[in-house]
């Protein structure tokens, strides 16, 4: 690379464990790439996805399915099916821009807003990021006891299974085997599809709902905080560190830049196909016109038990506890992530404990603190739940203008800046964004503002 | 490759050769410890910056409104 000056290719170098890892697995890229064989593009493929399809079936988390539950319970099959749809096509966008500024600069999100825009924007973007994560863990840890719950787990054995699955995934200390390992169980995400065909689904309606976006809700606050919910679930800042991290650590580079865009459409494919599973699972309870108010996981479960059975709500509880684990497991590591590239410590997965004891620690410390906080007594975590996905939200347009001045930085991404469609159309999403925001600020500051544009 | 090396002694030749055959340049961890030049940030790159971190900020404090509220 030629735009951070020196940085002299014929230096001295110090060859690390971390180095040797990510040499063995790009040695096995370079191999299927040099047959022209279907058989070895489709290796090419299994060796290249991971980041995307992780970091969409990671945001998939606990508040996430139970935010499409609590649509499926008050608004049935309808307009929030395609909306939910077009929410992923918004993080496609959005993340694809991760993968080109990843694989061309080599660095982490954090890293390069903290370098290049210096430390005043950089702590700004860290705090969002903290806070968000460390509100949306304790979410996780909440969703996997209200899920184990369901099973008459005690809440502190809940608390200690999540806990060891992340020892387990981390104690590898290669990067290719925690994917590996990660991406099997994110693909139980796909549960609420067999939950969904228990709950007997309208086919029509559901085509319906799909082609003509109806029917249309009411514009009420409840409405407008479901939407908010829903893109929470769909696009948020921890995804943008994750994804441009984790393909790093990869060791994924300029060449593969097309196979980490079929990455994360897959991903996306399959955690929307997941997320209208939960929509339609849940509309069993609309149409029964059961109040679905501040349910979390064990709940949903309960009440579904008389609508689709006892197998499927076991189903849908194992589900939340999925959604959980994996995104507890993403979620601390992209804080990890960012707290090695601004300390600038060591972060890869591919380092051992003793090399990589800051990035490890940190990763613990996090789980363990938001562990410990689902078992303080009394404490009102409903709340949190509803909330930790609108901040999301709320969040998204600041981070995603660092992401966008980023990927048209022409002295960092050279010939490889994002093109005007995809300039106007990320241009969109913050403007979305921003706009749901705003219009849920004037809902609940201004009423009376917001019942005379047509809301209730 | 050109690159001279100075491995650890736990590194054996064919690894050293397979990291420098193998590994952009950039993407050994040595060359992570260079930093990115910084930016000069524009006038109306500050002003949009400014306006979202005000949003946020004012947005958070709405939510903890309408949180505590509900709480009552």
């Amino acid at each position: 690379m030629n735009w951070f000056p020196g940085f002299r290719p014929e230096r001295k170098v110090v060859i690390t464990h971390e180095d040797i890892d990510r040499a063995h697995d790009r040695a096995r890229v370079n191999a299927a790439r040099s047959r022209r064989t279907w058989f070895s593009q489709l290796r090419l493929l299994w060796l290249l996805v991971g980041p995307g399809i992780l970091v969409m079936l990671g945001e998939n988390d606990g508040p996430s399915m139970l935010s499409y539950a609590a649509t499926g319970a008050k608004f049935g099959v309808g307009f929030f099916l395609p909306f939910i749809v077009l929410t992923f096509a918004m993080a496609i966008v959005v993340q694809e821009m991760t993968v080109r500024l990843g694989t061309v600069t080599q660095r982490g999100h954090a890293e390069l807003i903290f370098e290049r825009f210096g430390p005043f924007w950089g702590w700004f973007s860290m705090i969002d990021l903290g806070l968000g994560n460390f509100l949306t863990l304790i979410t996780e840890f909440i969703a996997i006891r209200a899920g184990l719950g369901f099973f008459g787990v005690p809440p502190w054995a809940a608390v200690l299974c999540a806990l060891a699955l992340l020892y387990t995934a981390l104690m590898t200390h290669r990067y290719w085997t925690w994917e590996r390992i990660t991406l099997a169980i994110a693909a139980f995400n796909l549960i609420f599809v067999p939950i969904a065909l228990l709950s007997h689904p309208d086919w029509h309606a559901i085509r319906q709902a799909l082609i003509t976006w109806k029917p249309v809700p009411a514009t009420d606050k409840d409405t407008l905080l479901i939407l908010l919910a829903d893109i929470g679930a769909t696009v948020t800042p921890w995804m943008l560190f994750f994804q441009q991290s984790a393909t790093v650590d990869k060791g994924m580079t300029k060449r593969d830049v097309t196979f980490g865009r079929a990455d994360t459409v897959f991903g996306a494919a399959l955690a929307a196909t997941a997320a209208v599973a939960t929509v339609i699972a849940t509309t069993p309870l609309f149409i029964h016109h059961m109040s679905a108010e501040n349910f979390q996981a064990a709940e949903f479960a309960q009440a579904l038990q008389p609508l689709i059975g006892k197998f499927g709500a076991a189903l849908f509880a194992l589900g939340i506890v999925e959604a959980g684990m994996v995104a507890c497991v993403t979620i601390s590591i992209s804080s990890a992530y960012a707290f090695g590239e601004v300390a600038a410590r060591p972060h890869s997965l591919n380092l051992p404990v003793q090399q990589g004891k800051a990035f490890y620690a940190m990763v613990f410390l996090l789980a363990a603190c938001a562990a410990c906080i689902v078992l303080i007594p009394g404490l009102p975590l409903v709340y949190v739940v509803l909330v930790v996905n609108v901040i999301a939200v709320l969040a998204m347009p600041p981070a995603l203008v660092f992401l966008f001045m980023l990927v048209n930085d022409r002295e960092l991404m050279g010939d490889v800046v994002s093109p005007r469609w995809a300039n106007a159309l990320a241009t969109g999403v913050v403007i979305f964004l921003t706009a749901a925001g705003v219009l849920f600020g004037v809902s609940v500051i201004a009423p009376n503002l917001f019942a005379a544009m047509g809301g209730k | 490759m050109a690159q001279e090396s100075k491995m650890n002694n736990s590194v054996d030749l064919a690894e050293q050769q397979l990291v420098l055959s193998t590994l952009e340049p950039e993407q050994l961890a040595e060359a992570k410890k260079q930093r990115v030049p910084r930016r000069h940030l524009k006038g109306r790159e500050l002003a949009i910056l400014w306006f979202l971190r005000i949003y946020l900020l004012f947005m958070i404090a709405v939510v903890a409104y309408q949180a505590w509220t509900g709480a009552r």
